[in-house]
Parts: C-alpha cells; structure tokens; sequence
C-alpha cells in the first residue's frame, strides 16, 4: 500500500517536473559541452609541459595539478565565482562573472587537472619501441607524436576520457549551489513550491542515471568504434582490391 | 679509403656500470660485421650508440667522416629484435610514412617504392594488414621493407631473428643474404653461427663491454686467437652439432 503510494508520487512527480528537468538538462549539457573543450585544451597544455624537458615548465604544471587534486572542487567555485571578482576590484578593476561561467571555468580547470594526468600516463605507456623505430627512420619528433604515439595514446586511454567527461557531467550539479540554473537547481525550486524532497531528489537521481547511462552507452561506442578501426579499414581494403 | 663508420675509444655506463669500455671499430662500405657474443656483453647498445638512440657516451663514432649526432641525414637504418612497426599503421603507411614525412617524395611515388619494396621481401599481398594481424616473420620482413624504403646507407640488425622459430628465422636470414649482394653496409647483432659464417666479412667478438676478438670468420670459426673466443666458438660448435 505504502509503496504504491510512493511510486504513484514518484510518477506524479516526474511527469510534473519533467518540463524542468528538460530545462535544466540544457543548461548542464551547454556547461559540460563548453567544459569539455576547456579540458581538452587545458589538458594538452600541462600534459606537454609535464613531458617537457625544462624543469620549470615541469614543476608549474605538477603545482597545477597538485593543488587542483587537493582542493575540493566547491572551493574552486567558491574562488572563481565570489574570490575573482573581489581580487579584481581590489586591484581597481571591474570584473564580474555570471553563475554560468564561473560554472564553466571551475570545471574546466577542475577537470584539465585530472585529464593532464590520463593524457601523460597514455603517453608514457605506448610502448618505447615505435619512439625508437620513429627515430631511426627520421621522422621528426612532431611527426612521431603525431602520426604514432597520440593516436596510440588516444586509444589507451580513451576509457578513462569517457569516464572524466561522465564525472565533469556530474560535478556541475555542484554548481547549482551559485545558482546554475542546471538539473539539481530545478529540483530545488520545485521542493521550495511543494516540500517534497524525498520523491523529488529521488526523480532527479533517476534522471541522472537515464542521462549518463546514454552518455556510458556513447563512450562505449567509440571505443569499440577505435578498437575495430584497424579491422574493418583492413576488410574495406581487401573489398577495393 | 674512408670508413663508413668509425668508432674511437667509445665508453658508456648505466649507473657506474659499464656497458661499454674503450671500443674502437671501423667499418668499411659495403662491409658485412657481425657482432657475436654473450647476452649482456654490450652489443645491443653498441648498436644504439651507432644510431643515436643512445645519446650519452665517451669516445666519438664518426658516420662518413662526420660527427654521428651532428650528422642530420645519417642514413642510418635500424632492423630491431621486436620489429617495432607502427601498430596503428598498416603495412602501406608504415613504410611511406618516413619518406613522405621527409617530403623528399610525393604520396604516389612513396607507394608505388613500398610496393617494390614489399615485392622484395615477398608480402605484396599484405598492404593493408595491420602489424597485430601479421606473424612474427612477416612483420620482421615489413621492418626490413620499412627501413629499406628510406634508402639508408648502413643497416644495423639487433638480433633480428631471435624472436621467431627455425623456419621463419631462415626466411629473415635469407632476405638480410639477399641485401648483402646489393653491396649495403651492416653491421648484424646475432646469435645464428650458420649465418655468420655465410655471410661476414668480418666477426667482432665482444664480452664485458670490451671487444675481446677482431677476425674474419674463417680464423674466428677454426683458430680463434683469444682463450676466451676459444671457449665462445668450442660452445657454440657444440650445440651445432647437437
């Protein structure tokens, strides 16, 4: 009895909120999508810096890394959000910055910090012998890393990419504490109107799990998608011949 | 005659081990060395320092008369024990990538040269396998076609056969035979006797980071001169003839 009442609520609850959950998945995605490129780049960035040979270009990526995994990431969006502006017009600026890209920029250098590291341990363990065959038959040391040892890299570690971008997809719910008007912030106006917490986090964890098995699904592709890539182009050949 | 390469009281240690102690070599064009010996005796990392892949040493190694590193186009290729192809590359890309890279050539032409190349060590069949879907002696043949393709001057061999059977050892043997009649220079890391003896001009004998023995194969096989060559070679008969 009492469950069937819960799960008739949870129903109501859903198809009431649905609107809004659609709303603010929009914002989430937009932020992620956005992030995901701040990533990427901030990633290639300190991952080349970190297999650098100066040691100070070294050290300044490793301090990036250091204190971004030893933060947690609601004072990183505490720092960029209220810390930055306040810094700026100190210094006689004038510098404000809306919720959503102080959303944006959090994750991005967040999850830069992490994918620095996944891009360097990919790097480091493609095997040495293609460097050396590189080497041998001439081929510069921007050819090498980009005919041979990123797209080597790349496949390595492309599970653990799927799996950072799936973590940056979730962290910007954090984000919903300055006001990103994202999935969890929906949530929380909807309890303010009918105080239904239960049912109404339960929907939107439910919802969560929809999004991001679609987003597992995806990143399950494309590496089988790279895995077979050798395969079929092999078969694609052999049907021209 | 100038040497092709000529290696000057050439010294290296990893740690305060020495791998290499006071190795003087030369090698003449055209000239078939074969470096014998132990494991662990240094000659793999002769090989490297030759290349460049090793960067630290002591001593000089002169390519045609110039300074090895400061040499750009050394025109030096290397065949190694475990093939080293390009795993996300096919047997085509694999050997046009170098010359295409070094834009000497354009696309076209870089192919239609592999396929000669592939023709020579008999896979014109495989040009668009990937290494995961060759055996171990067919890959090896690719790395020859590979290396051949960006027409060096001086092959080194790093054990090229040791990591195949008998039969797919005869095959890589007889290809590096066939390269010997086109008048290339090499310089051959082996642990096949038969094969040294076929096809040098010349055995180097080296053990605990020194060249213990310089001779030419027919004395290096019957009267080797060391005590220590002497032990080497009544072994290595031995097993033969098991």
């Amino acid at each position: 009895m009492w469950l069937t009442n819960q799960l008739k609520m949870f129903k109501d609850v859903f198809a009431d909120l649905f609107p809004s959950l659609i709303e603010g998945l929009t914002v989430t995605l937009q932020v992620t999508v956005i992030s995901v490129f701040g990533v990427t780049l901030l990633g290639v960035i300190f991952c080349a810096m970190k297999l650098s040979g100066v040691r100070l270009v070294r050290a300044a990526a490793n301090i990036y890394v250091y204190c971004i995994r030893g933060t947690p990431f609601i004072v990183q969006l505490f720092l960029v959000f209220f810390g930055l502006p306040q810094l700026i017009q100190m210094s006689g600026g004038d510098f404000r910055i809306n919720s959503f890209w102080a959303s944006v920029v959090t994750c991005s250098i967040n999850g830069g910090a992490y994918i620095t590291d996944i891009f360097r341990t990919s790097i480091i363990s493609v095997d040495k012998g293609q460097k050396e065959a590189a080497f041998s038959l001439e081929i510069s040391k921007f050819n090498t890393y980009r005919k041979i040892i990123i797209p080597q890299a790349l496949r390595l570690s492309i599970s653990a990419i799927g799996n950072q971008i799936i973590i940056t997809f979730k962290d910007t719910s954090i984000c919903s504490i300055i006001a990103l008007g994202d999935i969890v912030y929906k949530g929380k106006l909807y309890i303010g109107r009918t105080m239904q917490p239960f049912v109404t986090y339960m929907v939107i964890g439910v919802f969560y799990i929809i999004i991001i098995s679609i987003l597992s699904v995806a990143v399950h592709c494309v590496e089988r998608g790279l895995n077979n890539d050798t395969e079929n182009t092999d078969k694609k050949a052999k049907q021209k011949l | 005659m100038i040497p092709k390469i000529q290696i000057k009281k050439l010294s290296k240690s990893y740690n305060g081990l020495k791998v290499l102690d006071g190795i003087d070599l030369d090698v003449k064009p055209e000239e078939k060395v074969c470096v014998v010996g132990p494991s662990g005796s240094g000659k793999s990392t002769l090989l490297r320092c030759i290349n460049g892949l090793e960067k630290t040493y002591t001593g000089e190694i002169l390519i045609n008369n110039c300074v090895s590193q400061k040499n750009k186009d050394k025109r030096i290729g290397m065949i190694f024990q475990h093939y080293n192809l390009f795993s996300n590359l096919n047997v085509m890309e694999n050997i046009t990538l170098a010359p295409i890279c070094s834009k000497l050539i354009s696309k076209k032409d870089a192919e239609s040269y592999a396929l000669k190349f592939l023709a020579k060590v008999g896979l014109e069949d495989k040009l668009y396998s990937y290494p995961s879907q060759l055996s171990g002696g067919q890959a090896q043949r690719v790395a020859i076609a590979r290396s051949l393709a960006n027409k060096p001057e001086v092959l080194l061999f790093d054990e090229p056969t040791s990591a195949l059977d008998p039969e797919r050892k005869d095959e890589i043997l007889e290809i590096i035979n066939n390269l010997s009649d086109t008048g290339m220079t090499m310089v051959i890391v082996t642990h096949e006797m038969e094969f040294v003896k076929n096809i040098a001009d010349k055995v180097v004998f080296m053990d605990n980071a020194r060249i213990i023995e310089e001779n030419s194969p027919d004395k290096f096989f019957t009267r080797p001169e060391t005590k220590r060559a002497q032990m080497f070679v009544k072994i290595s008969n031995l097993q033969q003839s098991i």
